[in-house]
C-alpha cells in the first residue's frame, strides 16, 4: 500500500513537471530543455533554507518556487535576448553549469547530495497526507496551465508562436511573454523539487541530469505537446510503466536495459504512428470534424 | 503644424546594400500616399522603417509631431503605427475574429498582473474588441468568416482579413504593403472602398502598390522609389508620364 502510495506522490510530481514544461515548450514554443534544473532549485532552495532556518515546509516550498523563477528570469532574458534557437544551447549550458555548481559545493551535499532534509509530516498518515498535497497540486498546475492557455493569455501565445514579427507589430512585447511564460513554467517546477525534497528528505545531483530532461520531455511529447491532458497522461504513464515491469521479477541483468529498451521504443513508435501524442490524436479528430463542418457553415455566410 | 507622418533624412544600409538613402517623406492627415517603384527599389524596407522592424542608420521618424525613431516595433504600433504585410502573416493556426483579437493598440489581456488583479476589466476590453472586430469584419464584408479558420478562406478574403487586423489599431497611419496583389473581383471592391474610408476618417494612409490602376484611383499623391532613393513626387499621372520613371520601372 505503502509502495503504491508514493508511486502516487512521484506520478504527482511528474505531472506537475511535464504539464509545466508542457506551458513551456507546448504551448510557448521556448525550446528549453533545461526543466530539470529548476526542479533541482526549487528542491535544493526548499531543503536548504528549511536546514538552515527551521522554516515551515511550505514557506520553504515556495522559497524553492522563486529560485527557480528567479533563476529563470536570467536565463531568459539572456537567452532569449538573442534569438529563440539560443535558448535550446544556453539553456542545456545552464542546467550543465548549475550541475557542476551543485556537485561541487560542500553546503549542497555535492555529489553525495543532500540529506537530513527536516520532517514535517510524521505518523502513519504522512503517506496519504503527502498524496493528497501533491496530487492537490498537480490538479492546480494542470489547471492553471489550462486557464493560462484558454484565456485571452493564452491566445496572445498562440499568435506569437505562429507570427512573431506581425505579433509584435500588432503592439504586443513579445519578449515579455516569452519571460513571463518561462517563468511560470520554471517556478512551478521549482514548487514541484520542494514537493519532493519534503516528501522523500533527500535530493542528489543525479536525479537532474540531461536523462530526466529527456524523460520529462518525452512524457509531454508522448502524451500530446500542446494539450491539456497529454503531459497527465505521458507522466502517468512513464512512471506507470517502468515501475510495472519491476514486478515480473526478472534478472536484474535484463531488467536494466529493458527499461531503457521500452523508453526508446516507446518514443519512436509514437514519432512514427501518432505524432500529436496519444491525448493529441483527439484535437485532431476534432479538427477534421471542423474541416466537415466549414463548407456547409461558409454556404450558409452568403459570400460576397 | 506636422504633418501625421514625418520621415526626416533616414538613412539603412545593410552591409553595401542601401536600402533607405536620404528618404524624406511627409503624410497628412487623410492623405493616401502611394509608393511605387521597381522590385528592390526600398518600399517594403521603408514601411520596416517606419513601422520599427529595423532602426535607421541616421535620420528621425516623427508621427503626430513626436518622434518614434527610437521605440521599438511594438511600442510603434501602439503610438499609432498600423500595417499589413506583403505575405500577410495571418496567424494560422486561429480563426479569423481571434486573428482581430490580437489586435487592438491597447489590451490588458496580456498582461499577467491584470489577468490576475484586474478580470473585470480584462473582460471588458475583451468584449469591446469582440464587438470591433465584429464591426470591422461586417464593413469589409467578412461577417460571415468571423469564426472560420483563416486559412480555409479564399485567398483575396485572406487579404481583407490582414487589413481588418490593421484596422484594429485605431492609430494615425496606416501602411499597406501591396493590399491588391492577388486581389480580384468583390474583395478589390471592398478593399478600395475600405481604404477611402480610413482615409476619409482622418488617417494618413501610404499604399505600396504594384497595381497601377489602383494608385491612380486612390491616391491623392505618389512618390517612386529606385535603389533606395526618392526619385521624384506628385501626382500619379505625372509620375506615369515621365520616360525615364516608366523605363525604370518596366526595365525597359
Amino acid at each position: 500500500m505503502e509502495y503504491i502510495l508514493t508511486m502516487g506522490v512521484l506520478i504527482s510530481i511528474f505531472v506537475i513537471l511535464a504539464s509545466s514544461y508542457n506551458l513551456v515548450i507546448g504551448y510557448g514554443g521556448l525550446a528549453s530543455v533545461a526543466h530539470p534544473i529548476f526542479y533541482a532549485l526549487g528542491a535544493y532552495g526548499a531543503s536548504l533554507l528549511a536546514i538552515h532556518t527551521g522554516i515551515p515546509a511550505p514557506l520553504a516550498i515556495v522559497f524553492g518556487g522563486l529560485v527557480a523563477v528567479v533563476a529563470s528570469v536570467l536565463l531568459a532574458l539572456s537567452a532569449l535576448r538573442v534569438s529563440g534557437d539560443y535558448l535550446l544551447i544556453a539553456s542545456l549550458g545552464f542546467q550543465l553549469g548549475i550541475l557542476q555548481v551543485i556537485k561541487n559545493f560542500e553546503f549542497t551535499g555535492g555529489a553525495g547530495g543532500l540529506s537530513a532534509i527536516p520532517t514535517t509530516i510524521t505518523g502513519p498518515l504522512r503517506t496519504p497526507l503527502f498524496l493528497l498535497i501533491c496530487l492537490s497540486c498537480a490538479v492546480a498546475t494542470v489547471w492553471l496551465v489550462s486557464s493560462i492557455v484558454h484565456g485571452p493569455y493564452g491566445r496572445a501565445i498562440t499568435a506569437m508562436r505562429d507570427e512573431e514579427l506581425a505579433f509584435s507589430a500588432l503592439g504586443r512585447n513579445a519578449m515579455s511573454i516569452k519571460v513571463v511564460v518561462f517563468a511560470i513554467g520554471c517556478g512551478i517546477a521549482g514548487i514541484a523539487g520542494g514537493l519532493y525534497a519534503f516528501y522523500f528528505q533527500y535530493v542528489s545531483p543525479e536525479q537532474y541530469e540531461v536523462l530526466q530532461s529527456a524523460a520529462i520531455l518525452t512524457m509531454v511529447v508522448l502524451g500530446g505537446m500542446g494539450t491539456t491532458w497529454g503531459p497527465v497522461v505521458g507522466a502517468i504513464l512513464l512512471i506507470a510503466v517502468p515501475q510495472g515491469i519491476t514486478f515480473l521479477n526478472l534478472p536484474p541483468s535484463v531488467m536494466a536495459p529493458l527499461q531503457g529498451i521500452i523508453f526508446t521504443t516507446l518514443v519512436l513508435i509514437f514519432l512514427f504512428v501518432r505524432p500529436a501524442g496519444l491525448v493529441g490524436n483527439i484535437g485532431k479528430t476534432k479538427s477534421a470534424q471542423d474541416q466537415k463542418a466549414l463548407p456547409e457553415a461558409a454556404g450558409k455566410g452568403g459570400a460576397p | 503644424m506636422m504633418p501625421t507622418l514625418r520621415v526626416q533624412g533616414v538613412h539603412k544600409a545593410f552591409g553595401g546594400i542601401v536600402v533607405a538613402d536620404d528618404i524624406n517623406l511627409d503624410i497628412d492627415k487623410g492623405e493616401i500616399l502611394g509608393l511605387i517603384g521597381p522590385n528592390g527599389a526600398g518600399k517594403t524596407s521603408l514601411f520596416n522603417l517606419i513601422s520599427g522592424v529595423v532602426r535607421p542608420d541616421a535620420g528621425e521618424i516623427y508621427l503626430e509631431g513626436k518622434p518614434i525613431t527610437g521605440q521599438p516595433l511594438y511600442r510603434r504600433a501602439r503610438s499609432g503605427v498600423a500595417r499589413t504585410w506583403q505575405n500577410m502573416m495571418l496567424f494560422s493556426s486561429m480563426t479569423v475574429l481571434e486573428n482581430l483579437l490580437i489586435a487592438p493598440r491597447h489590451y490588458p489581456g496580456e498582461s499577467m498582473a491584470d489577468l490576475v488583479l484586474g478580470w473585470g476589466r480584462v473582460a471588458a476590453a475583451e468584449a469591446a474588441a469582440r464587438e470591433r472586430a465584429l464591426t470591422i469584419l461586417e464593413r469589409l464584408d467578412l461577417g460571415h468568416a468571423a469564426s472560420l479558420q483563416v486559412t480555409d478562406l479564399p485567398f483575396g478574403h485572406q487579404k481583407l482579413v490582414g487589413l481588418a487586423r490593421a484596422l484594429m489599431n485605431d492609430g494615425a497611419l496606416l501602411l499597406l504593403d501591396e493590399p491588391m496583389a492577388g486581389v480580384e473581383g468583390a474583395a478589390y471592391e471592398t478593399m478600395q472602398r475600405a481604404v477611402r474610408e480610413e482615409a476619409a476618417s482622418g488617417r494618413a494612409v501610404c499604399v505600396v502598390e504594384h497595381n497601377v490602376s489602383f494608385i491612380k484611383d486612390l491616391c491623392n499623391s505618389a512618390v517612386f522609389m529606385s535603389y533606395g532613393r526618392i526619385l521624384e513626387t506628385g501626382s500619379v499621372d505625372k509620375l506615369l508620364a515621365s520616360k525615364t520613371l516608366t523605363d525604370l520601372y518596366f526595365g525597359v
